[in-house]
């Protein structure tokens, strides 16, 4: 048992060379900073991981150049996600390299496989919660102000982002980092996030249904006679439901990219083309008459 | 009114602040989440061109066929990043009502994304630099060609279409507007209107879960025969999303405990079922 203690004590890498909370802080800020300044097809995020550990090697492995050269590369691997929510993997991943260079059981492999297997649902999770709520919520609180020359309105859009995210992002990074794969593990597996995923889709998929109703409009001021007077075409839409329309167009576009699989750009211009088509024949938008 | 040189190159330099990825504000949040909303570069292109609550209002316009935009994975639908800094320049320029400015912003928004798709294949250049230098150990090199030379084609990338647009477009929005008077205007409008559908659906997409539409569609009734705005909505849809989840949860778990007592019964009615067969052929 001593003599275990002693051999262990004489390898170099056991005095511990580890990262203090202002190392993992700096990751944390340069990631947030330069997560897509070289946004790229081929392996997306994969040099902004490298940039934002640029301090680590020094701290992990200093002096070693073999070790350094390899830790770079490590980091050059494909890697995209969302970068406030998913940079959780981040944090996991530098604790994950601090514990292989202090001599644990952690492998390059295995650090691949939690980063490849993390990034899917967190970018899902990330993009959900900051694109896809948060921001058209603040949007369409700000929006109201703006509409009627309020500065006020865009500034509180931005503070409110701000403050929000930047809380948000620094909790994971620390989260990552702190309860290490284990921790995410079981986080994963006793459900909290799961029902956390939950909440926040359905109270999303409410909120859009909001916007939609407040956003997407397609008004018609046809008015069609009849015998002595007009049938207002608005008027008769709003007596079967209110925002039928708008209601039938966004479902519509939901069913071509969700059930038939098409690309945005496609849908897109299937959008424009029934643009065209309810403007053009002047059954929908100009002025009342 | 006319736009200087300078007037021009500096809604550039908005639409280059806000375009992704661009470090200056804090990454993503600074561009994609502030100056990218043509909310917020409604106004400072209002402050380039000297009326900053004329840029707010005609921003605030143009914000709402993106109001649900998503960037996600590198595809993007649109550039609401355009329409907010040469959409809004112009119409300011052109004196335009925020609709026909909406009308202007959605043609462009359309081209906008040409500049992504070039940015992130030219940007594959600087990877394989930086694996040459990974290869060298040399950090420095590294991040500086993360940061440097994919942000200096960014920038001209970004700032030279629109300083030229900005320059040379407000003549050309000026004859377009005159031309399209009536119909053709009224049915961009149509289209401006309908184009947030994109975004709601794709959002839509992504929460992907059973149940997503049927939620969506409350939250559109809400909405439509209450008249609640976007914060009541979110406020209710929390509450009713917290207890729901926390139901389901419930159930599932109920299901999960019930499952191997079922289990167990029924293989034990099977076996009282056979040995019943077995009595019925003695």
């Amino acid at each position: 048992m001593a003599e275990e203690t002693k051999n262990v004590a004489a390898m170099p890498n056991t005095e511990g060379h580890h990262l203090d909370k202002r190392d993992v802080s700096r990751a944390w800020f340069k990631w947030v900073c330069l997560s897509n300044t070289n946004y790229n097809y081929e392996r997306l995020m994969a040099s902004a991981l490298l940039a934002s550990f640029s301090h680590i090697p020094d701290k992990l492995y200093p002096g070693d150049e073999q070790k350094r050269i390899e830790f770079m590369k490590r980091q050059m691997e494909f890697y995209n996600t969302e970068p406030h929510f998913g940079c959780i993997i981040n944090g996991l991943a530098l604790s994950m390299e601090e514990e292989m260079a202090n001599g644990s059981a952690v492998t390059p492999e295995a650090i691949t496989a939690v980063k490849t297997g993390l990034m899917g649902p967190f970018a899902g999770i990330g993009d959900t919660l900051w694109q896809g709520t948060l921001t058209p919520i603040l949007l369409a609180v700000a929006m109201p102000l703006a509409t009627q020359g309020n500065l006020l309105g865009p500034l509180l859009y931005i503070i409110l982002m701000y403050a929000i995210m930047l809380f948000i992002s620094h909790f994971m990074f620390f989260t990552g980092y702190n309860s290490g794969k284990e921790g995410i593990e079981s986080m994963m597996a006793s459900g909290s996030i799961k029902r956390l995923i939950a909440t926040a889709s359905t109270m999303g998929a409410i909120v859009l249904g909001c916007l939609a109703n407040s956003y997407v409009t397609c008004t018609s001021y046809l008015q069609i006679p009849v015998g002595e007077g007009y049938i207002d075409l608005q008027a008769t839409l709003d007596s079967i439901l209110k925002g039928g329309v708008p209601l039938a167009i966004t479902l519509l576009t939901w069913y071509l990219l969700k059930k038939k699989n098409m690309n945005s750009t496609v849908v897109l211009l299937i959008l424009v083309a029934i643009g065209v088509v309810l403007g053009a024949t002047g059954l929908f938008g100009g002025t009342a008459a | 009114m006319q736009i200087t040189l300078l007037q021009a190159f500096l809604v550039g330099v908005v639409y280059y602040m806000g375009f992704v990825g661009t470090p200056w504000l804090i990454g993503c949040l600074g561009s994609l989440s502030t100056i990218q909303k043509p909310l917020v570069a409604g106004v400072l292109v209002g402050f380039i061109l000297g009326d900053p609550v004329q840029g707010c209002i005609i921003g605030a316009a143009v914000q709402m066929p993106f109001i649900a935009y998503i960037f996600a994975g590198g595809a993007q639908p649109n550039d609401p990043g355009l329409a907010g800094t040469l959409g809004v320049a112009l119409a300011l320029a052109a004196n335009l009502e925020p609709e026909a400015a909406v009308a202007i912003s959605v043609p462009i928004a359309l081209v906008g994304t040409i500049v992504n798709v070039i940015r992130m294949t030219l940007d594959v250049t600087f990877v394989h630099m930086i694996d040459r230098a990974c290869e060298k150990g040399d950090m420095k090199q590294a991040v500086f060609l993360h940061i440097v030379p994919p942000q200096i084609l960014c920038f001209v990338l970004c700032v030279v279409p629109v300083t030229l647009g900005c320059y040379f477009g407000v003549d050309a929005v000026n004859g377009i507007i005159q031309v399209m008077q009536g119909r053709p205007l009224y049915t961009l409008e149509v289209i401006g209107g309908i184009l947030p559908a994109l975004g709601i659906a794709m959002n839509l997409r992504t929460l992907d879960r059973p149940g997503t539409l049927i939620w969506f569609v409350f939250g559109f009734i809400l909405s439509a025969y209450l008249g609640l705005g976007a914060m009541p909505i979110a406020i209710i849809g929390f509450v009713i999303a917290f207890f729901y989840v926390q139901l389901e949860t419930k159930a599932e778990e109920g299901r999960g405990a019930a499952a191997p007592q079922i289990a167990a019964t029924s293989a034990s009615t099977s076996r009282v079922a056979s040995d019943d067969s077995d009595d019925d052929f003695e």
